[in-house]
């Protein structure tokens, strides 16, 4: 018991859920206002981990203060992207299931593409630098700069995602979109402006968790696909499209995730997110905290 | 019966599968190298024809295709040397039967894009669980000792091709293929007018692991051990899909020119640049998806293939 309640372990688990929630807000935002299922989502992460990587060891630039610019570079990739392939599947291709499953069979190709660039460009050997490594002590727990960092940066970040779509009027209106396309395209919002805008700024978040991730962890080429399972486990667990219960479902599975394999071992971590998924997708579809949308 | 009538009159079929038959001669006239590669190449016409008769008829993508094969592997790997191979090899193939058939019924609830990530979900889940069973009865791996010749599986590899070519050309021109790509086309609608939506989606389901199970066993002799994470290996879900749609599912020839085009260009580059083999695939995917959505074959063959829509 002691140890369940060990701040140690409870640091930790707000960590890696932390992580998991910025993982999957960016998916999330893609498939809600476009229904495109990115399972190249992890690559991008690893995009912006190796961006991260090469800017701290070819400039010294802490990935923390080269933020903005790792999420411009892969906000341009997603620039790139929407306008090469994924702007005339919108437009052009009905109905919405089409849409999906073209869009998971040209992510699976662009991930296959720039894993594959990557390892060519860089080779495919796992890479980490050494950034904010000191410890810190605070309440009893010990804790390194990187993952107070990563953990202040994303909690904030978060934030302030979810006051851009409450309050903005860009926000607003990709709330709206994932809502209710028809609707939205009715009231006057601009859906395609609005699209390539969360486009963006999902990829630029994927950008961001992985500079963050890079921080803690070996990075490599095919370091991505865990991460896009993570991240389809969360936004299913929180309903596809549901952005609030994407984020409350990241930090408990980040929760569970650490705690399982506390009083189990690591061997079971495969089988408990895999389980979760089947689960959840098997009983609740919607999610756990989803009502049944109309699609 | 009629169903048979039609395959014997059906000329382009005949010669389709009379030339895979010839692939039996391959090792005797260039040699045990292109004897892998010909087993290779039937491996993935046969797991690719087993996936158009589910996936290619009713719409319904699986990523999770690789499951099946992975338990036949296992059936074949863990009662080696128990059972005799033409016992084990179609146990393999009743064995993922089973299993797509338990799973059926739950996973076939859901549609869309749940089902994707569903399919591929499960198979990941059955891997991980196979894996821990493994480990924790100490086997990482498994040898297979004193398998058959390249030649022999290279035959019983030919014969599963030919059964899972004709078992998808079968299905697709009977009532109950019809019925498949009604629901396809619109599941509610062919509820309405009578079709058995869940019965055909179950057994269409099923039908398409039986294939899959023993193709998974005969590699599994290929390469003389089993490892978990190998048989299982999701690339190989990935890869089936892959060739599907590059080839296209709407013609029986389709499957092999996807398979046959992507073996192709690993022969090509996979020995010397295998990212530059991977980096052309996703071009070509990407290609075939928005150019092309119905494969090589409706460019071929473009009247037939819309025949047999």
């Amino acid at each position: 018991m002691d140890l369940l309640l060990s701040p140690q372990l409870l640091f930790s688990a707000l960590v890696l859920g932390s992580t998991y929630a910025l993982v999957a807000l960016g998916l999330n935002l893609v498939y809600g206002t476009m229904r495109l299922l990115n399972i190249a989502h992890g690559d991008l992460i690893m995009v912006g981990a190796y961006a991260a990587f090469w800017f701290f060891t070819l400039s010294g630039l802490s990935p923390i203060i080269g933020l903005p610019l790792i999420a411009l570079i892969c906000a341009g990739l997603g620039l790139i992207l929407y306008f090469a392939i994924f702007r005339h599947q919108l437009e052009n291709v009905h109905p919405v299931e089409r849409i999906e499953a073209n869009s998971l069979l040209l992510f699976f190709a662009v991930s296959v593409i720039v894993q594959n660039v990557v390892a060519l460009s860089f080779s495919g050997s796992p890479r980490a630098y050494r950034h904010l490594d000191e410890v810190y002590y605070l309440l009893g727990v010990s804790m390194t700069g990187n993952r107070i960092a990563a953990l202040v940066v994303a909690v904030t970040l978060l934030s302030a995602v979810v006051l851009f779509l409450n309050r903005s009027h860009y926000g607003l209106s990709i709330s709206a979109l994932i809502q209710n396309k028809t609707a939205a395209k009715i009231v006057g919002i601009n859906v395609s402006k609005i699209q390539i805008l969360s486009f963006t700024i999902g990829f630029a978040i994927a950008g961001v968790a992985g500079a963050l991730i890079s921080m803690t962890e070996q990075i490599s080429p095919f370091m991505g696909f865990p991460f896009t399972i993570v991240a389809f486990v969360v936004i299913i667990l929180g309903g596809l499209g549901n952005i609030k219960g994407g984020i409350a479902a990241g930090l408990l599975l980040g929760f569970v995730e650490i705690y399982v394999v506390v009083l189990t071992s690591a061997n079971f971590r495969s089988i408990l997110i895999y389980g979760l998924f089947v689960g959840v997708l098997l009983l609740r579809p919607q999610g756990l905290f989803g009502k049944t949308r109309a699609s | 019966m009629t169903a048979l009538n039609g395959i014997l009159k059906d000329r382009v079929l005949l010669i389709f599968l009379t030339s895979l038959v010839l692939t039996v001669f391959v090792p005797d006239l260039f040699g045990s190298y292109w004897a892998i590669v010909a087993l290779n190449l039937m491996m993935w016409v046969s797991l690719t024809q087993s996936w158009t008769l589910f996936s290619g008829m009713t719409g319904y993508i699986s990523l999770g295709h690789v499951v099946f094969y992975g338990i036949g592997a296992y059936v074949v790997a863990s009662t080696f040397k128990v059972l005799p191979l033409w016992v084990s090899i179609p146990l393999g193939g009743v064995v993922a039967g089973v299993l797509a058939l338990l799973v059926a019924i739950p996973v076939l609830r859901v549609r869309g894009p749940y089902f994707v990530i569903l399919t591929f979900g499960l198979a990941e889940l059955v891997k991980y669980i196979v894996l821990n069973v493994e480990t924790s009865i100490g086997k990482s791996s498994r040898l297979l000792f004193g398998a058959p010749t390249i030649e022999t599986l290279l035959y019983i590899m030919i014969g599963l091709a030919v059964i899972a070519t004709l078992m998808t050309k079968l299905v697709s021109q009977s009532r109950f293929g019809r019925g498949l790509s009604a629901i396809r086309d619109d599941e509610i609608t062919a509820e309405t007018v009578g079709v058995p939506v869940v019965k055909y989606k179950i057994t269409a389901f099923t039908l398409s692991a039986v294939i899959p199970g023993m193709v998974g066993g005969v590699i599994a002799l290929k390469s003389t051990y089993f490892e978990v994470l190998q048989v299982f290996n999701p690339v190989i879900s990935f890869t089936v899909v892959t060739m599907a749609i590059i080839g296209g599912s709407g013609d029986v020839r389709g499957p092999f020119m996807g398979a046959a085009f992507l073996l192709l260009l690993s022969e090509l580059f996979w020995a010397t640049i295998p990212q530059i083999y991977m980096i052309l695939v996703g071009l070509f995917l990407i290609v075939f998806v928005v150019f092309a959505p119905n494969g090589i074959a409706a460019i071929l063959w473009p009247a037939r293939s819309r025949d047999s829509q």
